[in-house]
């Protein structure tokens, strides 16, 4: 193993215009731009561009030097010397000066405004690699020529491993890369992120998460947001992250959409999702119906505590929530209720039935939001079911539904939604 | 939540087919519309309102064309930025960025902050204006439409400004209902509407120029674009916006057209000159009546107040945007210092700027005009050769005939636009010219 030796550092902004001479001092041309590759563990540059209508580039191993005055190269020029830019080649200035980027340390979009570079050499050989991006104010005057002006700042830096071009221009290393990365992200980060990047970049963004991230995120939204999402999907990918939401989010979701798409939609979907949401996009609008899921767990009253805990574990990943234990019959009559506290402190021998709370407050699927919140607030519930006129369980409303009515976020992460006036009209209708 | 479907080849089938497209098409017009109207009527601001009135109270009918000419342009303008919007999700001041890097953002920028700071300044002055006409000092009026403006946006519920926002869109019908007041002859305003009036006159061709340029402003490009980006408008829904273009950029036209008309046929039939839009309220009312008077000043508040909402947000908005700051009003203070400093900071001095004792407004309108007219032209050519751009629009670029139409048009407004700042400087420049020419 050689030792990494560090030959300079330098700003993109610094070598961009520079003047380069060969090893007979006779100018050839100005630094136009640098070719990168990024299928290491860095983006390595490739080339300097020399002119601007060449598409020729000048390889890094040639760099015998830089500084204040230019570029020197440890060759005499010919034109033989010179590559061509290949095809998983890309410009720096197309792909990353001036462009946003995701800030994966932060979890948000930021503007590349200067980029770092080292110049090493291993082994005797050398070369150039991408170290960190400068996304501070500081780097923004570098560019104009006034960085003195804010010599007291801080640089913004930002380590390259540390952040996701927008522009998809990596090998599938990086893809892979990334999918670990956003492991990191807190979903509720992943969906800010995605409501802040352009439709047109969202896909690729959507696409670089798996179904299990995207429905995390998805799930993090507010409607209109995800409509949006769902919208721009190609059928195929929206009806599977449909699938696996919950099916009240589903159902609103849906309920949004034009009649068309939305049929479009569930045609695509699974039969039995389907039709569970289908379900659900028949109640009226605030309603209980409307707000609940119809996702809950049901357990027989002959079950013993035991039996039941088990049953908790392998339902438990996939369930909306787990805190309550809703007590049914064959024909899904709610009988009684029990807490998951109850359950676990009771002796595993007893019965559900003999466990459970029978005196259970319910609500209506017509009953309307007020009446719900109130539910809750004067129980102080985490969720209460919904049962029809018959008993019969039809689903569940947890706290966190009813949250989201009651206090609504402010607005979404654009000011300029203040000067739509029209999204009263609502969509597609 | 089954869909009716209709059996088709059975009698009727078709026309009901028909139909129901038609207003699902209606809905989906209803659905995106908003951006280009909203811009449109917020480009009737205090200035524009000022600049018809005395369009039509020196001129009288004759600048009605170039009322047309404006609206063809301003309708060619708003259709290039919103449809780059909408194809391309992004913002004005972004895609100027990565296009065309840090130094020339920089200066719009910069450019853009002074001309909309300017701007702000003459709404809050048409604020003033309208109150003084009802007789409320503008002390009062104006610290507490500048505090009304900043909290509404920081502080109040969606839902509330945007009923805010449509009465003060309806309100520029009051200037429609007073032009059918005054009972123009409405024979003659067809006419002259319709026929291109010239007259060699230095003074006529800087009201002319003058009338085209305050349509077609800077912000209003950055700002529908943006609001087009915001609102999720993507390629797909851009045939709906580019009619909520179109039909902005016709009442924007419709409404000072009817500006130009209520003080041609009272002002200058009876050969009164004014030089702002109180002179014009002021004289209209032993002219036309009391209720002509009151509703053209009612139509000024209204215009004044959404210019001042929409201009300090869309500027702070674009500014860090381009510069790569956090920005949008949900997010908290701490997270985007620099967006919500620029955001005050715009209507405390804008609102500041009118209560200055001894500055005279005149001037800052005329400054923030010459600013904006330095603006005009690389934002012009930018927009335009952003939107003929392949690899940016794909299939939605211009095409080749409508590029011609773009660039002679762009071409046309940027010689305006020199023309008219020129003149600012050397006041006889104009008059030269036309000698200039008559010689030759």
């Amino acid at each position: 193993m050689h030792a990494v030796k560090i030959l300079g550092e330098y700003y993109f902004s610094q070598l961009l215009g520079k003047p380069i001479y060969d090893a007979g001092n006779c100018r050839i041309g100005w630094v136009k731009d640098m070719a990168v590759r990024w299928d290491g563990v860095s983006p390595v540059v490739v080339g300097l561009k020399y002119a601007r209508k060449l598409p020729q580039l000048i390889p890094v191993r040639f760099i015998a030097g830089c500084d204040e005055k230019g570029i020197r190269l440890n060759i005499t020029f010919d034109a033989k010397h010179t590559v061509p830019l290949l095809e998983k080649e890309i410009y720096i200035s197309k792909w990353l000066l001036d462009k946003q980027i995701i800030d994966l340390q932060g979890s948000k979009l930021v503007r590349v405004n200067d980029i770092t570079l080292s110049w090493i050499s291993q082994a005797g050989e050398s070369a150039m690699v991408l170290v960190a991006v400068d996304t501070g104010i500081r780097g923004l005057f570098r560019r104009l020529g006034l960085e003195f002006l804010f010599k007291r700042f801080e640089n913004k830096l930002l380590g390259l491993q540390y952040m996701k071009p927008l522009e998809k221009r990596t090998s599938n290393l990086q893809l892979n890369r990334d999918k670990q990365q956003f492991e990191k992200l807190h979903p509720a980060d992943i969906a800010d992120l995605i409501e802040e990047i352009d439709y047109r970049h969202r896909a690729d963004f959507i696409d670089n998460l798996d179904d299990q991230q995207a429905i995390d995120a998805l799930a993090e939204m507010d409607l209109d947001t995800q409509v949006e999402i769902i919208e721009q999907l190609d059928t195929e990918r929206a009806s599977d992250l449909l699938e696996d939401l919950p099916p009240d989010e589903a159902a609103d979701i849906l309920g949004e959409l034009s009649d068309e798409k939305s049929e479009e939609l569930l045609q695509a979907m699974e039969t039995d999702d389907a039709e569970e949401v289908r379900e659900l996009m028949q109640y009226e609008e605030d309603t209980a119906g409307a707000l609940m899921t119809t996702e809950f767990i049901g357990f027989s009253s002959l079950l013993t505590a035991d039996q039941a805990i088990n049953r908790l574990r392998k339902l438990a990943p996939a369930a909306e929530t787990i805190y309550y234990l809703f007590i049914t019959d064959e024909a899904e009559h709610l009988q009684g209720v029990l807490s998951l506290r109850e359950l676990i402190v009771a002796s595993p021998e007893a019965t559900l039935g003999e466990l459970m709370n029978t005196k259970v407050v319910t609500v209506q699927p017509d009953d309307d939001h007020a009446k719900v919140a109130d539910v809750f607030r004067k129980y102080g519930l985490l969720a209460v079911p919904v049962v029809d006129d018959e008993q019969v369980m039809q689903g569940i409303i947890t706290v966190d539904d009813i949250l989201y009515i009651l206090i609504p976020e402010r607005t979404r992460s654009d000011g300029y939604a203040w000067f739509n006036i029209t999204q009263w009209a609502g969509r597609g209708h | 939540m089954h869909g009716l479907t209709l059996p088709s080849g059975q009698d009727g089938g078709t026309n009901m087919n028909t139909l129901n497209s038609f207003w699902k098409r209606f809905g989906l017009f209803f659905a995106v519309m908003g951006p280009g109207i909203v811009t449109a009527f917020a480009d009737n601001d205090a200035g524009g309102i000022a600049t018809y009135a005395a369009a039509g109270a020196k001129y009288g009918y004759a600048l009605l064309f170039t009322m047309f000419v404006s609206t063809v342009c301003l309708a060619v303008a708003q259709e290039i930025s919103a449809r780059t919007g909408a194809v391309t999700g992004r913002g004005l001041s972004d895609l100027i960025r990565e296009q065309y890097g840090v130094k020339w953002t920089f200066f719009a920028m910069i450019v853009l902050l002074v001309a909309n700071l300017g701007t702000t300044a003459s709404e809050f002055s048409g604020i003033a204006t309208s109150f003084e006409i009802f007789g409320v000092s503008k002390y009062i009026s104006v610290p507490l439409a500048g505090l009304l403006v900043w909290w509404l946006v920081l502080k109040a519920s969606y839902e509330r400004t945007e009923k805010i926002f449509f009465v003060l869109c309806l309100t520029f019908f009051s200037y429609v209902v007073s032009g059918i007041m005054v009972n123009p002859p409405w024979g003659e305003v067809m006419k002259a509407s319709i026929t291109p009036s010239f007259s060699a006159d230095a003074e006529f061709l800087m009201m002319a120029i003058g009338v085209i340029g305050t349509t077609i402003t800077p912000w209003g490009q950055f700002y529908v674009q943006a609001s087009v980006v915001d609102k999720g408008i993507t390629a797909k829904d851009y045939i709906y916006t580019r009619w909520d273009v179109l039909i902005g950029s016709f009442f924007t036209g419709l409404i000072a057209f009817f500006i130009i008309v209520a003080t041609a046929a009272t002002l200058y039939v009876n050969d009164v000159s004014i030089e702002t839009a109180k002179d014009a309220a002021m004289a209209l009312a032993p002219l036309a009546g009391q209720y002509a008077s009151m509703l053209f000043a009612f139509g000024l508040l209204g215009a004044s107040m959404l210019a001042a909402f929409v201009l300090p947000l869309s500027t702070a908005y674009a500014v860090c945007e381009a510069l790569g700051f956090e920005r949008g009003v949900s997010k908290s203070y701490e997270e985007a210092p620099i967006f919500y400093g620029l955001y005050t900071a715009l209507i405390v001095l804008g609102a500041g700027l009118v209560l200055w004792p001894d500055l005279s407004l005149y001037k800052i309108m005329l400054a923030s005009q010459v600013v904006n007219g330095v603006l005009l032209p690389p934002i012009l050519i930018f927009m335009v050769l952003i939107a003929s751009n392949v690899n940016i629009m794909g299939k939605y670029a211009n095409s080749k005939w409508y590029n011609v139409v773009a660039w002679i048009f762009t071409v046309v407004l940027i010689v305006l636009t020199v023309m008219l700042l020129i003149s600012t400087f050397v006041p006889d420049f104009m008059q030269w010219l036309l000698e200039f020419f008559r010689v030759r």
